[in-house]
């Protein structure tokens, strides 16, 4: 009944007017640490650079993995409480076969999404026959159940049980200490490459369909589409993508615990997405900075208890600023522009008083 | 006959699976291995129970679904044991809330004398954002370098060790300009309260109202002075006065929260449903977090009240009508002794269950609760006050919860983990029995509990199928992750659970 | 005669959609007025306005001379509205007498009332103890009515009492309702017009979310082009026939 109005398409139709931004950031990004590197005037590679290039690169990571989050949730309307579970199914499978089995990267990428194809299948195929609440416990449910497994003392040799997994091998070029730059690079890459695959789906008929679904799926249903099938398209991309993420995450950190697959990890998916923006895709991205810069520094501030604060915000969040950063700012777009005319009409007028017509526009 | 069994295939089929494995059971255990089994199963479908009935409830009312219900269960957990084992952090924390309450409340009735509204709305608006900011800031000015840690500090738990109540509370001089600052943050939040929402639907208290908060605010000063007296005397008492002590807190405290919950952070979101379990887990979130800043992230335990502790000549009981006398830590069941703490907390979950039930059955706030769970927009326009019966409903589901966390205390122990088990099971219990049914969540969180203490007993005694040499032995993780799996398999059968309707 | 009800221009929205764009209507006391348009016109929407259910965004709503709107629904049927909505809906999983209780607002409301609801209804004495789900549908419609008896209310605001019903039951329910008109005045919203024309002293017509216009059923019932053009060619032949059964084609969406 209560057809929502969330903004989604404002930034795609206007996105041909502002093709350059994208670019433009990932320019910045690249650009990122000989600037701090110049600014600091300390080398690329040690010190202060090297400290935020870490920062950013967990903000590259989280990045992907609020983006995965909001196609469920903010593009198909399906709220998952279990995203956690492909995040970190990624993260162990990463390391089991890193550790255990003796294969390339690139072959554990491989299998990486092979495991999440088949999990989020599987995870689709029971969840996604019922909705709204039962879905969110439903999934809740699924992913408790692998933090439980994670936890279990049976698979000890394989899990490291409830102290997870620790000194991953990565390959040399690779190594997260050594070399953090190329590191960064390929984070950064990785990131974009993802959103790019994001948003070539979201603006492809199946990524329309699923808006469809979001806004309205017995009408969906209606003129003929079938909906369970989209439905589980956009699980498996988003928990393809969220293994993707765990993937990288467990490369970075060089471990993988039970932490991964907790609630808390679904929790900061949410976050990420509910600060950024629901329903877009720079949103959740622009959460996952605000989030981690946000907890850095509150960490700095209020020591370890800063999830707390962060709580509260989020709660405030909900409550008032629904759309998060991105969806406020379409929404409101409009209007803070008119704010801001009425603002400096008066300097312009001042300044240009001697131009006619300078005032209309 | 023939219609009623097909209405109620589900169920019937349920029982039958049921039967069969206690039939099992009987053949391959002792009688008294299968006795406790049993036993234990109730007992843990006792709590889950004191957690679905809640989650059904409100779910049922006002279609919310809350994901805090186990944050509230463990908040209960924290809250009963501090009044039972560690009354002082309660009474130095006691006053301050009550402060904030009763400024709270006076302010809104010095709300109701203001001018109704001020002549632009967004002066309005930054009025009472205003009035918010400043008794946050107010707030956190009164409470600036308050120290709960060496008041969590008892005697026998706590990483810091014994710090005696004399150190670890603040002298009267220092406590009480805390509480004015305090009093007057909450006004300041009452007045900003009152002023919210549209004209028409403003409520201002009567001046009983600022009469009850006057009598808070007294109150919370009154403590003061009897902190140390106070904290003696409840640690001389008995354990089974103090352990009924702590159950009201819980009830009560988990009242409270519940109804703080519903009116300030759920009713602005009735139109957005999707928000509300969003926010519901940002609750759960924060009073996580919040436990873990007051109370530490280390357990605790809760000592059995004297009730069901006694041990020595006679124990354990050799029935359940002598303990009534001898009070032994275990009763004799079949040969085997059984914690009898456990028989009162399956006691305590049949004793809340048919309250409620008559609650709902027999009074007329009943009748408005069944009839909200089918249309409450219909209840409505009857011309009753619905949103009141939300809030009610929802405080009465949260205190269940916390009295669930304080009765599971001294069995499972008070720690940060007890929140998210027992609300995944809670979630199971729910789901099985069909949202919205009282006798659902009931009989689900029985058939919940039935199925931990069962698997916990396979995995742990080992399953050996015929062709196997030696018995698999797993760890009770694995029990625990296959209630999960009865989950979906009620998902994929029939979604609306046992005892729910159909959509 | 004073009107019990005032409705002025009332603009009402169902989340983004604008329902009610200016609906003006007067009742007075003592009658019956019909509400009739084709579906989705807008009348049960007006009702919800009224009752509060729906809050209209802008317009007046008066009820006995004072401002009703902006209340909510439950402060304004306490005032002395009973509204009984469409689809018979009543609470299933309570038996009669607690489907009755619940509209108590004082504790002997049934006790007060109660010669008068079952002299109407008599089948809900005999089904007293019985869940509203297991009764047939013009029990249940027949309930639904009762319930908005119990308290004294003082205006009735009725939706589609026919709808899906027998003949022989619609018969039993105009007769009540004709009963009923002498307790409190009725607004009723019903798409079988020879009910509404036999049962109602006036009539509003709503258009696309409009009321315009308004008369006497007298004189409505003359004017065949006023009935086609506004409720459909169905309506008009029916009213040609008056000895057709008071069963009549529900009006016909565009027909």
């Amino acid at each position: 009944m209560t057809t929502s109005t969330k903004p989604i398409h404002g930034a795609q139709t206007r996105r041909t007017a502002r093709n350059w931004l994208g670019p433009i950031v990932v320019l910045l990004l690249l650009a990122f640490p000989f600037i701090l590197s110049l600014l600091s005037g300390q080398p690329v590679d040690t010190g202060t650079p090297k400290f935020w290039q870490g920062m950013l690169i967990q903000v590259f990571i989280l990045a992907v993995f609020a983006m995965s989050y909001d196609l469920l949730m903010g593009y198909t309307g399906i709220l998952s409480f279990g995203h956690a579970m492909f995040f970190g199914a990624g993260a162990y499978a990463t390391g089991i076969l890193l550790k255990h089995s003796g294969w390339g990267l690139a072959a554990v990428l491989l299998a990486v999404v092979g495991v999440a194809i088949v999990q989020s299948v599987l995870i689709g195929v029971v969840s996604l026959r019922v909705r709204g609440v039962y879905l969110a416990m439903a999934t809740l449910a699924f992913a408790q159940m692998f933090f439980i497994l994670a936890q279990a003392t049976d698979l000890r040799a394989i899990t490291g049980a409830e102290d997870g997994l620790h000194g991953i091998p990565v390959p040399d070029w690779l190594n997260p200490t050594d070399q953090r730059l190329t590191f960064y690079f390929v984070a950064l890459l990785f990131m974009v490459i993802m959103y790019l695959i994001a948003r070539r789906v979201v603006d492809s008929p199946p990524g329309r369909v699923m808006v469809a679904i979001r806004e309205n799926e017995a009408r969906a249903q209606m003129i003929g589409y079938n909906t369970f099938g989209y439905k589980l398209m956009a699980v498996t991309l988003s928990g393809v993508m969220a293994a993707l993420a765990g993937f990288m995450n467990a490369l970075w950190n060089l471990n993988a615990t039970p932490d991964v697959l907790s609630v808390e990890t679904t929790i900061n998916a949410l976050l990420m997405t509910i600060i950024g923006g629901v329903g877009t895709l720079i949103g959740p991205m622009l959460g996952a900075g605000v989030y981690q810069l946000l907890g850095y520094w509150l960490n700095a501030t209020f020591g370890p208890r800063w999830p707390l604060i962060i709580g509260v915000i989020y709660i405030l969040l909900v409550l008032f600023v629904p759309y998060g950063i991105v969806g406020t700012w379409q929404l409101r777009r409009n209007d803070m522009r008119a704010g801001w005319a009425r603002l400096i009409r008066p300097l312009r007028t001042g300044l240009e008083a001697d131009t006619p017509g300078a005032t209309k526009k | 006959m023939v219609a009623y069994l097909r209405r109620n295939t589900a169920l019937l089929v349920t029982l039958g699976i049921v039967l069969a494995i206690l039939l099992w059971m009987t053949n391959r255990y002792e009688p008294k291995v299968t006795a406790s089994i049993i036993l234990s199963g109730l007992t843990l479908g006792a709590l889950y129970f004191l957690v679905a009935s809640g989650l059904s409830l409100i779910f049922g009312l006002m279609d919310v679904l809350n994901f805090a219900h186990g944050m509230l269960f463990m908040m209960g957990a924290y809250l009963g044991f501090t009044a039972y084992a560690n009354p002082r952090l309660l009474l130095n924390t006691l006053p301050l809330v009550l402060a904030l309450l009763g400024g709270a409340q006076v302010g809104r009735w010095l709300g109701g004398m203001l001018p109704d509204k001020l002549k632009k709305p967004w002066l309005d608006t930054a009025l009472h954002l205003a009035l918010f900011v400043l008794s946050v800031a107010v707030i956190l000015f009164a409470v600036r370098g308050f120290n709960v840690q060496p008041l969590v500090a008892n005697s026998a738990t706590a990483a810091g060790g014994a710090i005696s109540t004399a150190d670890a509370q603040e002298a009267a001089s220092l406590y009480i300009p805390r509480l004015l600052w305090l009093t007057l943050a909450g006004v300041l939040l009452g007045l900003g309260l009152s002023r919210v929402g549209p004209v028409a639907t403003r409520r201002h208290t009567r001046w009983t109202g600022a009469l009850i908060g006057v009598g808070l605010v007294a109150v919370a000063i009154a403590i003061v002075p009897l902190r140390t007296p106070a904290e003696t005397f409840l640690l001389s008492v008995s354990s089974n006065i103090r352990f009924v002590l702590a159950l009201l807190v819980g009830l009560v405290a988990g009242g409270a929260l519940g109804a703080l919950m519903e009116s300030a952070l759920i009713r602005p979101l009735y139109s957005r449903p999707l928000y509300q379990i969003l926010l519901t887990l940002g609750v759960s979130f924060v009073g996580t977090e919040l436990i873990k800043t007051i109370w530490g992230t280390a357990g605790f335990y809760m000592d059995i009240p004297a009730f069901a502790a006694a041990s020595g000549e006679g124990c354990p009981s050799p029935n359940l009508w002598s303990w009534f006398s001898d009070h032994c830590a275990s009763i004799d069941v079949l040969g085997r002794p059984f914690p009898s703490y456990r028989i009162f907390i399956i006691g305590l979950g049949l004793v809340i269950f048919i309250a409620v039930a008559l609650l709902l059955q027999r009074s007329r706030i009943g009748i408005i609760i069944r009839a909200g769970v089918q249309d409450s927009e219909m209840v409505q326009a009857l011309g009753i006050n619905v949103r009141r019966v939300f809030t009610l409903v929802f405080a009465l589901g949260s205190a269940l919860a916390a009295v669930g966390g304080v009765a599971a205390a001294p069995f499972l122990g008070v720690n940060l983990g007890l929140g998210a088990e027992v609300q995944l099971q809670g979630f199971i219990a729910v789901v099985i029995g069909g949202m919205g049914s009282y006798i659902g969540a009931a009989v689900g969180a029985l058939l919940v509990g039935m199925a931990r203490a069962f698997g916990d007993q396979l995995v742990l005694s080992g399953i050996q199928l015929p062709w196997m040499d030696e018995a698999i032995r797993m760890s009770p993780s694995i029990a625990r992750a296959s209630t999960v799996l009865i989950m979906a398999l009620v998902l994929l059968v029939r979604p609306a659970g046992l005892f729910g309707k159909k959509e | 005669m004073t009107n019990i009800l005032e409705v002025d221009a009332i603009h009402t929205f169902i989340g983004q959609f604008h329902i009610l764009e200016g609906v003006s209507l007067a009742v007075p006391a003592g009658s019956i007025t019909a509400l009739l348009g084709r579906n989705g016109a807008g009348k049960t929407t007006t009702l919800r306005s009224i009752i509060g259910l729906n809050a209209p965004r802008s317009g007046r709503i008066a009820f006995e001379g004072s401002d009703i709107h902006g209340k909510t629904a439950y402060a304004i049927a306490s005032l002395g509205i009973g509204y009984v909505p469409e689809y018979r809906a009543i609470f299933r999983a309570l038996t009669v007498e607690e489907n009755l209780r619940i509209a108590e607002r004082s504790k002997k409301d049934l006790a007060r009332r109660s010669d008068l609801i079952f002299g109407l209804f008599p089948d809900l004495k005999r089904f007293y103890k019985l869940p509203g789900g297991q009764l047939s549908g013009g029990q249940q419609q027949m309930l639904a009515i009762a319930r908005a008896l119990v308290p004294e209310n003082r205006l009735l605001l009725i939706d589609e009492p026919s709808e899906g019903l027998a003949p022989i039951l619609i018969e039993s329910i105009v007769d009540a309702l004709r009963q009923l008109s002498a307790h409190a005045t009725i607004l009723l919203v019903e798409q079988n017009f020879r009910m509404a024309s036999i049962l109602a002293d006036r009539y509003y017509i709503l258009d696309d979310g409009q009321s315009v216009h308004a008369g006497q059923m007298a004189d409505l019932v003359q004017n065949r082009e006023l009935i086609s053009r506004y409720l459909g060619a169905g309506y008009a032949a029916a009213v040609a026939a008056p000895e057709s059964p008071a069963v009549m084609p529900t009006a016909q969406q565009g027909a």
